[in-house]
């Protein structure tokens, strides 16, 4: 799978960084190729290049606040979730994201 | 869409405040620390523009127009996070009414959440002809979620809210000691038990609308309460030097060299590697540091005007060495009973997560569009 997505937390200096690490690795480790962007409170950073874009399956946005740009998913599925949840069990939550995104193939 | 349960709700309520508290952070910490210097060398505000003024005075005098405002940065935060661009200008004049009426960070953070909502419901729902679909997001909407949130403000809402605001101040200032102490523990527990997660930002939120009352205690328990977690933590790992008990494996000992330093700063979540491998132990142990540091802090005083900022933020205190004794003893407790509770292990042990101790996710948790 081609996984795009962004991470936010409140105050933008911790939780954003670690849910971007846990869910690139754990995704990597599951097999996908996956960018995540950081919207910290230093702004934007590792912004998706519009072609991953147009290649995604699936947006993942691990978030405690509003993110800005989520219309770029518009074409795809958008899965959101708290960054907590990423950070304490990211290879379950990307094991969700599979069986989401094979009951979506079969409906 | 599909219908809202009342869980997703509250989450959505939350999601809000959350957005705005990320606005608000940097705003807050740099006035606090403007106002702290300021005053620290004797500025005072600039009443007229016309007579001189000191180096000092501009300081103290940015600071307080910046943390007088504050209601209005969680309204317009707060308004903007559920509406969008169209959410501005009622957050902004509803933080303003808020501080015209004196119902204070209360008044703002309520009135935020009205004028977002009207103004969604204007965006969603307001049907104009084809001509004037350009005056909706110019005139239309703004003008009519500011006048009506300020409406409900002005003739419903802000008089109790003001008189709960000032109620609930006069409580707070007339504590006696016993109560300093219960107060000082609960906000020390519920700030350290979570890591930096909902609980703590929700006391964090609430302790901001004291802030900006003037009520600074609070806010130096919560901090202290953060950075007792790294502080004990490292406390423990001299310990473990010390009494010849290995509690850490190689890898926690790692992740402790980047987790103090940012501790210092009150980020806690470089101790996540250590938290996630022992959690009920982590969680009792700075809890416990949490609650007698705080106790200890109220107690004796101690006082933040900046809400962040860790170490660094100690210029800014009223009674710094208090805190800073507060924050070494609420640590050094953490320490003991973590170093008490946690298995005896080998350096060398290998420790790390696997896909079965994660937490199972449920899919209600999802919100998928």
């Amino acid at each position: 799978m081609n996984i795009v997505g962004i991470a936010a937390c409140t105050a933008g200096i911790a939780h954003t960084y670690i849910a971007r690490e846990k869910l690139v690795t754990a995704a990597q480790k599951a097999g996908h190729s996956i960018h995540i962007e950081t919207q910290g409170t230093i702004g934007v950073q590792d912004e998706i290049p519009q072609k991953l874009i147009d290649q995604a399956d699936v947006a993942v946005i691990a978030a405690d606040v509003k993110v800005s740009g989520k219309d770029r998913f518009n074409h795809i599925r958008i899965i959101e979730i708290p960054t907590e949840v990423v950070i304490k069990s990211p290879n379950k939550f990307i094991k969700k994201v599979e069986e989401l995104m094979q009951k979506g193939a079969n409906a | 869409m599909v219908e809202q349960t009342s869980g997703k709700l509250f989450t959505n309520l939350k999601q809000h405040a959350l957005t705005a508290i990320s606005y608000l952070i940097p705003v807050v910490v740099s006035g606090g620390f403007l106002l702290a210097i300021g005053s620290l060398f004797g500025g005072v505000t600039i009443e007229n523009i016309q007579d001189p003024f000191g180096f000092f005075d501009t300081m103290y005098t940015m600071g307080g127009l910046i943390l007088g405002m504050l209601p209005v940065v969680i309204a317009t935060g707060i308004a903007f996070s559920i509406a969008d661009k169209p959410g501005i200008a009622p957050g902004f004049l509803v933080g303003l009414v808020a501080i015209n009426m004196n119902s204070g960070f209360i008044g703002g953070f309520v009135g935020g959440y009205i004028a977002g909502y009207i103004a969604k419901f204007l965006k969603d729902k307001m049907k104009v002809p084809q001509w004037a679909e350009g005056l909706k997001p110019m005139l239309l909407i703004p003008f009519a979620a500011s006048l009506a949130v300020g409406i409900i403000m002005y003739y419903v809402l802000g008089t109790p809210i003001s008189i709960l605001t000032d109620a609930l101040n006069n409580y707070l200032l007339g504590l006696d000691t016993s109560q300093k102490l219960l107060f000082g523990l609960i906000i020390g527990i519920l700030s350290s038990v979570d890591y930096g997660g909902p609980i703590n930002k929700v006391v964090f939120a609430f302790l901001l609308s004291l802030q900006s009352e003037g009520i600074n205690e609070p806010m130096a328990v919560l901090m202290l309460a953060s950075m007792v977690t790294p502080f004990g933590m490292t406390m423990a790992y001299f310990m473990q030097k010390i009494f010849g008990k290995n509690i850490y494996v190689r890898m926690e000992v790692e992740s402790l060299k980047t987790a103090f330093p940012m501790g210092v700063c009150m980020i806690t979540e470089g101790c996540y590697p250590i938290i996630f491998n022992d959690l009920w132990r982590c969680i009792l142990s700075t809890g416990i540091g949490g609650a007698i540091g705080g106790a200890m802090s109220m107690y004796l005083g101690a006082a933040s005007p900046v809400p962040h900022g860790g170490l660094f933020a100690m210029v800014t205190m009223t009674n710094p060495l208090a805190w800073l004794a507060s924050l070494l003893v609420g640590s050094l407790a953490t320490a003991i009973v973590l170093y008490v509770l946690k298995k005896p292990v080998a350096l060398d042990d290998i420790k790390e997560l696997t896909e079965e101790d994660e937490r199972e996710i449920d899919f209600e948790e999802l919100k998928i569009t």
